[in-house]
Formats: structure tokens, C-alpha cells, sequence
């Protein structure tokens, strides 16, 4: 067991530093710094002697091997640095602004899960039926169709329905668990769509399954048959999907929370990446790549616990 | 059948004069609670102002970028004040001053019993600080001179309340440049924090009728009256604290949630109403305010370092070519003035040049082919096998920038050239701007009230917007004009008003004869305020002043 978790932790560790080495790549590539974005702006009107001495004081003008080599010592210190864009430490900026995509993520991750055993159930109870049938299979083919919705344009439908046509809740102003509430359940609609497809597929294949009919044989209620043995049946790999899922929570909440202009990560990620802030980036990098991990450990962890037959070693035991 | 008809009509006429009437009556009814019952001014309250961008730095010579302006107006004093109709320059924090013959020393004498908001008094030596950091800039603290001071050279405490600035040359600017936001007066310690200190609106300690209470970086920021305050400019008298208790700004970039968000009641005051969605704000009963920038128009400006738009002739076709009218009407609305000049018609100096800056696409066609673009069979024009294509960046801080291209990319067209309208990260578009192969085209806009304001643009160590030699660019081989440079100086430093205005001209009629610029329209920059945001006032570029602002509802 303590081989297992020093070794996954030494993955995680490389990962890490493996993300960290090939943002900061990619950003150098990139034409240009923050620094020029910031001082060559012609509204500060400096001559090139004050740009050249802005880039020698921030270091911007050493070669990219120096940099690194600072950047990463630097933050192995545990020192995010500064923000050229605001000026502000990025370790408070981060502080500042994770918890409303913390918020964000737990109210549409949560959304996503009861919306998709809301529908799966829905499905699976009316192909039960002969007419319910038909029913159900346009229920199954919802997910596919809200998968292929644009994040962004069913928030701003949301905003113009809730809040601005029925003033149900205000856009702006809000904050704490009020503020993600609108943005979260927009964004649930979207995460939900995996969530559904791949519990919908696991299910039908439990369905058919021989020791259902046995149970049918003997008499269960389908609502029974469906909640304690097809459901639970169904579920891991629904949540090893969940883990992906954060992924998508993600590159969602970027857009979600510039649609609803709130402050948090994602908003941080797309100011930064306009400013091309490297502290900024490297840090919402490492910050989503440690999430990755540990979510995708945690739920490695959990799927024993769920299945017997998945071993800790994530191998299926023989029996 | 004729006496048949006519019962029609009069069946038809009740219905229609019932409505009729209410149609009537009701407008007179709405108006009347607003126009006969006076409302009497209220004070306290929190405004809810939703901003398009978040501010950057609250160094005040950043203040150009609007965020910031719209902070700093509320948070700092200036010297001097300048009035928004006569455009003069009025006493503010300074209750006089005097100016040597030749505009290298200026002498003011500040009012007394005037504090910053850490309880620091506003003092000579204070004053002086400011402007020794923002006349020379900070090596050590990384904080850029100002654009709007030229030729500063040091400055001299002569008492407690009398504070001189000399200058190297002649800097006439200078008694302008004290007023405008970029020069907003901010307390010593503050002036001791490095620039990247400066984008936390707690650290500037101002002497405006408003604090920085609370911020959330990039999202918020809440603004505290305070309520000592006692030394407002003369325009906007009576004296005494601002009306309003709080102003609560809150950054929303999506336009149709901060424009609906302002329509359903959610916000008092919104920055940035494109020209179409001002309709909406109209016909809900909201006013909308379009003050003007003032300074150099919004205009596209050429890069004659480029070989292809080097020749005058190839220049003044474009101009022919571009139907400024045709723009205006289909893009925006009468808030936005055709630019008769490249000046604003509301800036010191300006002069009428509309004359010549008439559309015709013959005219454009003659001097193209005089110029040797000829018209290939595919429909573009092409010299020496070259095609006549230029390159040009959207700018997005300009209004409607994109769509603006489109049609002149469509008006070109006709004529046989190419615009390339070209995107990119932020530091390319920077990078591309440099670079006149790139970016033959540039379009421009410099918001200031004085004419300073034609070198803070022109000049090669300002904006450079024509990319002359001797600027950021390292690009530029050989475009300079000597002419034009020394007009733009000449501006900058000549003491005598009269001869200032006449420089002023020339520069108009230098740039306008070189075709250098073609003037598209003068900015304003639109904002729509609720019927209960009362006394809303504009500086003289156009930036919010909420001093007087009050709010008829708690």
C-alpha cells in the first residue's frame, strides 16, 4: 500500500512538473511577453530606452534557459510571483478567486449527477412500457443534444429568460453560493451529457443481463429491480467519467464566469492568457493539473470501495 | 354606398379615437410626475456602475485607459480644473498661479486645510513630489513619465503652500496638462510603491470625494464618499461632500448582461453602449449620455514607411475612396460627429477642413492608376506584380472598430484594393503595429482637450502613430517628416497663444495635404444612466465625474 501511494505520488509529482515545463514552452513560443503587452502600450508613450529598461528591471530580456530556471526555483519555493499585468502576488489573486470556482464546480457537478439519474431513470422506467417506450427513447437522445449546445449561448438564453424577462434572480451584484447558483445549473446542463450517455449505455447492458430476468422472474417491481440492482451496478463507470468531467468544469467555468462576470479561476485564466501573464497561467496550470490528479486518484481510491471485484491495484480480481 | 361607407368610418373612428386619445394622454401623464413634482436632492445611497473592462493601474498617468479614468476621477483632485463648456482653466486644488513669459516656470499657490484621505495634509512639497515623478518618471519604482508634461525639469517648495515647477524649454501644455486626470494627485506614500503596487485601489491615497473602500481585483470595486471633503472644483459648486454614499463598480465585459442587466433595473450606470443598442436604452425611458473625447478623431492613419502607401497619391485615393458618410449612417448614430478635420470640432485649435475630405471613387480610380496600381483582370489593383493589399488591426478599444473595417474592406473594394483585416494575441497585435510591412494602416484616437494632444499622437517618441524614425519601432527604415516634427514641437513649446493656434492649424493642413490620416468620426464615449441618477457630470474628455451625481430613490 505504501509502495502504491509513494509511486503514484511520484507520477503525480512528474505530471506536474511536466505541465509546468511545457506551458512554460508554449508560452514562450508565443510572439511577445506581458511586458511588452504592458509598456509598449502607446498610451504610456515610452521611448525605447524606458521599454528597454522596463524589460531589463522584470528580467524579461534574459534568455528563456535563465528564466526557467528562475520561474522554477521560484516556485518550488512555494512563490507564485507577481502578476505583470496587475502587479498583484498571484498567490493572493489565486486565493481571491478560487472559491467561487470551487462553488461553481460542486453546484453544476452536482446539477449534472441528479439531472442525468433524473433522465436515465426516466428512460429506463418507460422502456419498461410498450407505449412509454417511444418516450424514453427520445429522453435517451436529450444528452446527446444537450452535449452539442454551446456553453455559452445557453447561459446567455438563461440570463435573458431568468433574470432579465422573469427578474427571478438579479446577474450582477451577488455573490457567496447566490451568485454560481444561475451559472452553475447552466453549466450542469452541458457536463450532464457525458454523465447521462455513459450511465445510460452501462445501464442497458445490466438490463440485459441474465440475473435481471431472474429477478423479474421472481417478481420484482421494475422501480425495485432499477434502484437496487441496476443502479449500483451502473454506477462506476459512470464515476470514473466524473473524473473527466472536472475537465470539462473547467474549460466550462472559463466561459461561464466571463458570461456572468464572475471572478473566479477561469476568469483569471482568460485575463491572463489576453495579457499573456505568465506567473498568472503557470499557476491556474498547475492548479487544474494538481485537480486532475487527485480527483482521478480519488476516484481510484473509491472504486473499490463500490466494486469488489476492482482491486486496489485498479486490475479486476479473478474469481 | 357612399352613405354606407360612411357609417363604417364612424364605427371604425370610436374605437380608433379611443385610442388615439390614450396615446395622447398617457405620454402627457408619464411626463408629468417627473416635470411638475420636483424631486429634491437626496443624499447617501449606493450606485451600482457596471464597467465594460477592469481597470489595469491607478497610476493617474495611466489614466487614459478608461477603467482606470473612471477610478481616478473619483479618488484624486488635480491642481487645476478645466471647464467642460469654455474649455478654461479654472482653480482647484491650486487657487492660483503664475507663468513666466516664456512658459518655463509655473508658480502655484494651493489652498489650505486640504487632506489626503490618510489624514496626510495636501502640502507644496506633496505637490511637488507628484509631479517630479510624473514629469520624469521612476527608474527605481518602475513608474513611466507622463505623457501630458513636457520638457519637465525639477521643481522648487517655496513655502508651505507655494509650489514651482521649472522646465528645460517652453512647456505651455503644462497649465492643461495639471487638469486632466493623468495628473491626479495622489499622497508621497503612495508615490514611493513600485508601479506593480499600483493596480490595488486601497494603496492610492487620493484627495478626491471618494475612497477606495473595498475591491475584489478584476471584478469590484466599491468607492466611499467621504465625508470631509470640502474643496470640489468651481464648476461643480455648491462645496461639500459628494452626495452619493458608495459607488459600487462592477466589471461585466458581456455586453448584452450588462446593457440587459441595466434595462431590467439590476444597475444605475452603464460605460459603453454601442451605437446599436442605444435605441433600446431611448425608447426604455433611460438617458444616455455621449460625452465627447475631444483630442485627435478616431481616424485611420497610414504608415509611409510602407512602399505601397508611400506615394501621396495612393493615400489621398484612399481617402476618395472611403465614404465617411456611408459609415456613419450604417454603423453609428448622431453621437457620432463626422470628423471634419483630424481634430475634434471641440478642441482648442481646431480648423474645418470638411471640404476636402470629400468621397469620390473617380477621383480615387485616377490617382491610382497615375500612382501605376493598375486594375488586373481579377479585379485588384497591382504595380510591378505587387498587389495593392494593406494590413490593418482591429482596435478593440474603439467603437465597433471590426464592423467599421468590414465596410471599408467593402467601400476599398470597388476600387480594387485589398484590406486585410488582421487579428491576434495582444502582444502581436502590439508587435504587428510596430511594424509598418505589417500594419501599412493604424487606427488611431487620442482622447485630451489641449492641442499637446497632436504630439502626444504624432510625435515619433509619443505614439508615433505614423511610425516615423526615431520611435519604439525598430522596423521603420527611412519615413520621417521634419516638417510635421517640428510643427508638433513647436506646439508643444510656443508661449504665445495666437502663434500656438496658428501651428495648430498648420499641423491640420500639413497632415490633411500629406493625406497622412483619414478622419472617420469624433469619439464620444457613450454611457446610459436610470431616470434616478440625477446631476451626472463629464470631465472635459469624457470621463464620469460622480461628485454631484445623487440617486432619487435610497
Amino acid at each position: 500500500m505504501t509502495r502504491y501511494l509513494f509511486t503514484r505520488t511520484l507520477h503525480a509529482i512528474f505530471v506536474l512538473w511536466g505541465a509546468f515545463t511545457l506551458s512554460f514552452i508554449l508560452l514562450q513560443v508565443m510572439p511577445g511577453d506581458a511586458v511588452l503587452v504592458k509598456f509598449q502600450d502607446p498610451e504610456l508613450g515610452l521611448n525605447p530606452q524606458q521599454i528597454a529598461d522596463m524589460r531589463a528591471t522584470y528580467g524579461a530580456d534574459e534568455s528563456a534557459i535563465t528564466q526557467y530556471i528562475h520561474v522554477l526555483g521560484r516556485t518550488l519555493h512555494g512563490n507564485l510571483g507577481y502578476s505583470i499585468e496587475t502587479g498583484l502576488p498571484v498567490g493572493h489573486m489565486l486565493q481571491a478567486a478560487y472559491p467561487t470556482t470551487l462553488r461553481l464546480a460542486i453546484i453544476s457537478f452536482a446539477g449534472a449527477i441528479i439531472l442525468s439519474i433524473t433522465f436515465c431513470t426516466l428512460a429506463l422506467l418507460l422502456s419498461e412500457h410498450v407505449t412509454g417506450r417511444y418516450i424514453a427513447s427520445f429522453i435517451s437522445a436529450i444528452p446527446g443534444i444537450t452535449s452539442g449546445i454551446p456553453v455559452f449561448w445557453l447561459e446567455i438564453v438563461a440570463i435573458q429568460l431568468v433574470s432579465f424577462h422573469w427578474k427571478l434572480i438579479p446577474v450582477v451584484g451577488l455573490s457567496g453560493w447566490s451568485a454560481v447558483f444561475l451559472p452553475g445549473l447552466a453549466l450542469a446542463i452541458p457536463i450532464s451529457a457525458p454523465l447521462a450517455q455513459v450511465f445510460m449505455t452501462t445501464a442497458k447492458r445490466v438490463q440485459q443481463l441474465p440475473f435481471i430476468d431472474v429477478l423479474r422472474a421472481r417478481g420484482l417491481s421494475p422501480f425495485r429491480i432499477l434502484c437496487s440492482h441496476i443502479i449500483p451496478n451502473a454506477f462506476p463507470p459512470t464515476l470514473t467519467v466524473s473524473g473527466l468531467v472536472f475537465g470539462e468544469i473547467l474549460a466550462g467555468a472559463v466561459v461561464t464566469e466571463t458570461v456572468f462576470g464572475l471572478d473566479g479561476l477561469g476568469q483569471l485564466a482568460q485575463q491572463a492568457v489576453a495579457s499573456q501573464d505568465v506567473a498568472v497561467l503557470q499557476a491556474i496550470i498547475l492548479i487544474s493539473v494538481a485537480g486532475f490528479i487527485s480527483i482521478g486518484l480519488l476516484s481510484e481510491f473509491i472504486q473499490p470501495l463500490l466494486d469488489p471485484r476492482i482491486g486496489r491495484n485498479g486490475q479486476q480480481r479473478k474469481y | 354606398m357612399y352613405f354606407q361607407r360612411h357609417i363604417f368610418s364612424a364605427k371604425l373612428s370610436i374605437p380608433l379615437m379611443l385610442v388615439w386619445s390614450t396615446f395622447c394622454v398617457s405620454p402627457a401623464l408619464f411626463c408629468a410626475t417627473p416635470a411638475h413634482a420636483e424631486i429634491s436632492v437626496h443624499h447617501g445611497g449606493t450606485l451600482l456602475y457596471l464597467e465594460k473592462q477592469a481597470h489595469k493601474s491607478l497610476y493617474p498617468p495611466a489614466g487614459g485607459f478608461y477603467p482606470n479614468g473612471g477610478i481616478l476621477a473619483q479618488i484624486t483632485d488635480r491642481l487645476t480644473w478645466q471647464n467642460t463648456q469654455t474649455l478654461a482653466i479654472e482653480p482647484w486644488l491650486a487657487t492660483s498661479w503664475q507663468i513666466n513669459a516664456d512658459s518655463t516656470i509655473y508658480t502655484f499657490e494651493l489652498r489650505s486645510g486640504i487632506t489626503f484621505s490618510d489624514g496626510t495634509p495636501v502640502d507644496a512639497a506633496s505637490i511637488a513630489l507628484n509631479f517630479d515623478t510624473y514629469g520624469k518618471g521612476s527608474k527605481a519604482l518602475h513608474l513611466p513619465p507622463s505623457e501630458v508634461i513636457n520638457n519637465y525639469d525639477h521643481s522648487e517648495v517655496v513655502g508651505p503652500l507655494t509650489v514651482r515647477f521649472y522646465f528645460s524649454k517652453p512647456s505651455p501644455g503644462f497649465l492643461q496638462g495639471t487638469s486632466v486626470i493623468g495628473s491626479g494627485i495622489v499622497s508621497p506614500r503612495t508615490l514611493h510603491m513600485p508601479l506593480e503596487q499600483w493596480g490595488e485601489g486601497h494603496n492610492i491615497i487620493g484627495s478626491g470625494p471618494f475612497v477606495v473602500q473595498d475591491e475584489v481585483p478584476g471584478k469590484s470595486t466599491t468607492l466611499q464618499a467621504r465625508h470631509d471633503y470640502n474643496w470640489g472644483p468651481g464648476e461643480l459648486a455648491p462645496q461639500g461632500p459628494a452626495k452619493l454614499e458608495q459607488i459600487r463598480i462592477l466589471v461585466v465585459p458581456e455586453d448584452s448582461i450588462r446593457i440587459g442587466a441595466f434595462l431590467s433595473g439590476q444597475a444605475d450606470f452603464i460605460r459603453e453602449v454601442e451605437a446599436y443598442d442605444e435605441n433600446q436604452i431611448t425608447r426604455s425611458g433611460n438617458l444616455l449620455y455621449a460625452p465627447s473625447t475631444r483630442g485627435v478623431n478616431d481616424s485611420i492613419v497610414f504608415r509611409p514607411d510602407n512602399d505601397k502607401v508611400a506615394d501621396v497619391r495612393v493615400r489621398l485615393a484612399l481617402l476618395r475612396a472611403t465614404d465617411r458618410q456611408e459609415i456613419l449612417h450604417t454603423l453609428f448614430s448622431p453621437r457620432y460627429p463626422l470628423a471634419r478635420s483630424i481634430l475634434a470640432g471641440n478642441t482648442q485649435g481646431f480648423q474645418d477642413h470638411s471640404s476636402e475630405l470629400y468621397y469620390s471613387p473617380t477621383e480615387a480610380k485616377y490617382l491610382l492608376d497615375k500612382a501605376g496600381w493598375l486594375l488586373a483582370s481579377d479585379g485588384w489593383r497591382y504595380k510591378n506584380g505587387k498587389i495593392l493589399s494593406l494590413g490593418i488591426h482591429v482596435s478593440a478599444p474603439h467603437p465597433q472598430s471590426r464592423s467599421m473595417l468590414v465596410l471599408l474592406a467593402q467601400q476599398w473594394r470597388k476600387i480594387g484594393v485589398k484590406l486585410n483585416i488582421l487579428t491576434g494575441s495582444p502582444a502581436m497585435v502590439v508587435l504587428d503595429d510596430l511594424d509598418p510591412q505589417t500594419t501599412p494602416l493604424y487606427q488611431a484616437e487620442v482622447g485630451r482637450a489641449d492641442p499637446d494632444v497632436l504630439k502626444s499622437a504624432y510625435y515619433p517618441t509619443n505614439r508615433n502613430v505614423l511610425l516615423q524614425k526615431g520611435g519604439q519601432s525598430q522596423h521603420v527604415q527611412h519615413f520621417t517628416d521634419p516638417e510635421c516634427n517640428q510643427l508638433l514641437l513647436a506646439v508643444a513649446s510656443e508661449t504665445d497663444p495666437l502663434r500656438r493656434l496658428r501651428y495648430v492649424a498648420d499641423i491640420q493642413s500639413l497632415i490633411l495635404k500629406n493625406s497622412y490620416s483619414i478622419p472617420i468620426f469624433e469619439e464620444p464615449q457613450v454611457y446610459a444612466g436610470s431616470t434616478h441618477v440625477h446631476d451626472m457630470r463629464f470631465e472635459a474628455v469624457g470621463r464620469p465625474v460622480f461628485y454631484r451625481a445623487w440617486l432619487d430613490t435610497p
